[in-house]
């Protein structure tokens, strides 16, 4: 998350600005203010950019089927971009351009259409940008976003968007809050399929989305409290997904998520990039995550581990609750590799059948502030992943459902996000959208 | 160089005599110093100063002097807060002394100070003797295979740590600087030194650039390395760790395993992630199939600050080669690596980033660390003010 050009970059806009005054007096009216509330590109606009300059707020660009070579920040609020076929209207980052479209504007919406081969990240909201779109990632990490200079941005939808074959992620949501991420599609992501991070109280809904084939299918970093995961298929990656507390970016710890009713089985992908860390054969990783919800999930035939858990260096895995969940043919379904000083502890399994665990005694007393016996990491069955293939050369997804009436107006988004409680979701089937996969 | 128990004593001894002598010599200050040595011998100058806001030999002078000696010290009983503050006037004096172009001694730097400065920390002992609620009153914790520590090179109450170009004077100060303390005697010593570098960069003994990412220039070391507020204001916490290196097995590893291990070229010091030796090191890049360019375990990233929220330390560490020495089991190997010296405002900044280098740093099976020590480092002094006085005001 650096910063270090948006000083630079603000000073240098001041000065436009000034000279722009200097130059033009106050005779000359603003050239061309956006009036449009529904542009269709190309008839309207022949690029994206052209068309986020003539929307008016509020309004919608549409895009026509065709594959866009280009990258678009939409910076007006309440701006939907929307194509009009989701398998046929591609924006294409042709592996090097670094993202797709990012909304840096409170109320956008990303719906209907394919990203594909970005060096960075198909689809990003954010609240970190500078007057050159987005900065994240393309620094060194020694900086960090300082929530009071960047505030999240507030209301977002991303619903029907296809991702893949993108250089970190998918579809990435960070310090962004009051949001959803539905009925998408990720794959082929070198990082995650789908990112959500760096929200203290987020209120986003992510649900009814299938990640394949990604090192991570659905990963979390400091997103907090309202976080809800439901209904969503992370199978056959190489982790299903992670909830992690990193001190590389605001809010540590990671705690209090929903996450329920999802199919987190057979990650075990040899169909795309590696994990950096090399986790393979894992359906769930909670690394420093505190106090989550994990209740009525399908995690399944993943050979390393269903769950495990791990501390983030002083911060351990603490009171995460698994209720509901349907365990079978994991190399073992919950496993502790805490470190020994951070030992985890309060983490608890309710209800009738006991998973198997590593150590045996990590379930023996899971009262809050007991510590947890542990296990090396190395000591996990499963055996070593296979080598990782380049982002680019993983197998496109199958053709996915396109959102019903996209030629309809949208409303403008609510402040706050309807969320299922983990007791109103049920156990999902074991092929639950498993039609929308390569790989049922 | 390494000084066992039985070295402790000679050195006791040998302090004595060289401190006779010096009183007589004290008149010829001044008189007789060849200036075609001085040349070599580094410039005395502002950044040398012993006085000031913080003690010399941590940010100053920016390039530290070749040679260095760190001696630690214990006081034979338990010291009292009066006996510490007393201890501290008596340094203060002696450092004042040494350090001054007009005052100094013949008989202990010939050819004049130079570019000699001396710094100053009191251990956890003592500075739980002063108030146990200050920052360093407790010990380390013991990291990784830390119990292979002798007793005599782990901790201690007091560091005398003596730096100049010219290497033949380090014993000689540290003698003068340490002669009229009551009650004290050595725990262990070690000598080392510096190759060409640029700043606080040189070459480890490894062959690869060290100390490449610190803080520099006032701002960032007011956020990283000096105690912000308080009797401390201006001090730092300071750690030394002796470590020996595997220089051979890792000097005969292939280059690129040998720069997979540190996360940087060797020649040019640049990261594995990309851009030039100034550049910074990129931990998130990864490679097309999802690989880290930095690899996972490499040194650069264990050590990064990011993954603990750290701050920077200021890193200002010294070669040493003590020859061939025999371990316990009978096997001899070269004792020779890096003393690990480091300054940060928090002694949690070194602790979190050693507890990922146990658990996550290729490089730590060349190393064996064999001496190590917390220090708090007060604030600077003045003739007037010795070290310590905020403290026991």
């Amino acid at each position: 998350m650096s910063l270090r050009l948006a000083s630079a970059r603000a000073i240098a806009t001041a000065v436009a600005a000034a000279l722009l005054v200097a130059v033009s007096g106050c005779s000359t009216p603003p050239p061309s203010a956006p009036s449009l509330m529904v542009v269709t590109v190309p008839d309207d606009a022949a690029t994206l950019e052209a068309a986020v300059d003539a929307v008016a707020p509020g309004g919608m660009i549409l895009l026509k089927a065709g594959v866009y070579f280009e990258q678009v920040v939409v910076d007006k609020p309440d701006v939907t971009i929307r194509g009009l076929d989701r398998n046929a209207t591609i924006i294409d980052g042709e592996a090097i351009r670094p993202y797709g479209i990012v909304g840096i504007a409170d109320g956008v919406r990303i719906e209907n259409l394919t990203v594909r081969n970005t060096t960075f990240y198909g689809v990003l909201v954010t609240g970190l940008h500078d007057e050159n779109g987005p900065s994240a990632h393309n620094g060194s990490g020694y900086t960090t976003l300082d929530p009071e200079a960047f505030p999240p941005l507030q209301r977002f939808s991303i619903n029907y968007v296809t991702a893949y074959n993108n250089g970190l992620y998918g579809i990435y949501a960070f310090d962004a809050q009051h949001g959803s991420i539905t009925n998408s599609f990720a794959s082929g992501s070198a990082d995650s399929g789908f990112y959500v991070g760096q929200c203290p109280d987020c209120d986003i809904l992510v649900s009814g989305n299938v990640a394949e084939n990604n090192a991570v299918g659905f990963e979390n970093a400091n997103a907090s409290l309202s976080l809800t995961v439901v209904g969503n298929r992370f199978s056959n990656n190489r982790v299903g997904m992670t909830l992690t507390s990193n001190y590389l970016e605001a809010f540590t710890p990671q705690s209090a998520n929903v996450v329920a009713g999802n199919v987190l089985s057979g990650n075990t992908s040899s169909t795309s990039p590696a994990q950096e860390s090399g986790g393979y054969g894992i359906g769930l990783g909670i690394s420093g995550g505190q106090s989550n919800v994990v209740a009525n999930n399908r995690i399944e035939g993943n050979p390393r581990a269903g769950v495990v858990l791990a501390n983030t260096e002083d911060l351990p895995a603490l009171d995460n609750v698994f209720s509901g969940n349907a365990f079978s043919a994991n190399g073992v379904d919950l496993a502790n590799v805490s470190a020994v000083r951070t030992p985890a502890s309060g983490n608890c399994v309710e209800g009738e059948t006991l998973p198997t665990t590593v150590p045996e005694q990590l379930l023996a007393d899971c009262a809050s502030g007991i510590e947890q016996p542990a296990i090396g990491d190395g000591a996990l069955p499963g055996g070593s992943a296979p080598a990782g293939i380049s982002f680019l050369e993983v197998p496109p997804p199958a053709d996915q459902p396109t959102m019903p009436n996209p030629t309809r107006a949208p409303s403008v988004l609510p402040d706050t996000v309807e969320r299922p409680l983990a007791d109103d979701v049920s156990l999902p089937p074991a092929d639950l959208f498993a039609e929308l996969t390569r790989r049922p | 160089m390494s000084t066992t128990s039985g070295g402790a004593s000679g050195l006791t001894r040998r302090t004595a005599l060289i401190g006779g002598a010096a009183v007589l010599g004290a008149s010829a200050a001044g008189v007789g110093v060849a200036i075609g040595v001085r040349a070599e011998l580094g410039q005395q100058s502002s950044d040398t100063d012993a006085h000031g806001e913080h003690q010399a030999g941590i940010a100053r002078p920016a390039t530290p002097q070749k040679s260095g000696l760190i001696s630690v010290f214990d006081f034979v009983e338990a010291p009292s807060a009066s006996t510490v503050r007393e201890s501290l006037r008596v340094l203060s004096a002696a450092i004042t002394a040494c350090t001054s172009s007009t005052e100094f001694d013949p008989l202990v730097t010939p050819d004049g100070p130079a570019d000699l400065t001396v710094t100053i920390g009191i251990g956890p002992r003592v500075v739980a003797a002063i108030d146990p609620a200050l920052p360093g009153a407790t010990p380390l914790p013991s990291f990784a295979s830390d119990e292979l520590i002798g007793e005599s090179d782990n901790g201690g109450d007091l560091l005398v740590a003596v730096y100049a170009t010219d290497p033949d004077v380090l014993q000689a100060v540290t003698r003068r600087v340490a002669r009229d303390l009551a009650n004290v005697l050595p725990r262990w010593q070690q000598a080392g030194q510096r190759g060409v570098g640029e700043g606080t960069i040189v070459r480890n003994p490894l062959g690869h650039k060290d100390g490449i990412i610190v803080p520099r220039g006032a701002e960032e070391l007011a956020e990283n390395v000096w105690i912000g507020g308080g009797v401390l204001a201006g001090g730092t916490m300071c750690v030394i760790r002796r470590l020996r290196l595997r220089v051979d097995s890792f000097r005969s590893e292939p280059v690129a395993t040998q720069e997979a291990i540190i996360g940087r070229h060797k020649i040019d010091g640049s990261p594995l992630s990309g851009g030039g030796p100034d550049a910074e090191v990129d931990v998130r890049a990864k490679t097309a199939s999802g690989e880290f360019v930095i690899p996972a375990r490499a040194h650069v990233r264990a050590a990064h600050p990011s993954f603990t929220g750290s701050a920077l330390m200021l890193r200002r560490g010294y070669a040493y080669d003590n020859g061939v020495v025999v371990l316990p089991d009978g096997t001899s190997v070269a004792d020779e690596g890096l003393l690990f010296i480091c300054f940060q405002h928090d002694l949690d900044t070194f602790i979190k980033t050693q507890r990922r280098i146990d658990e996550v740093d290729d490089l730590r099976q060349y190393m064996t660390t064999t001496a190590s020590a917390s220090f708090l480092v007060l604030p600077g002094f003045s003739a007037t003010q010795p070290l310590g006085t905020a403290l026991f005001a």
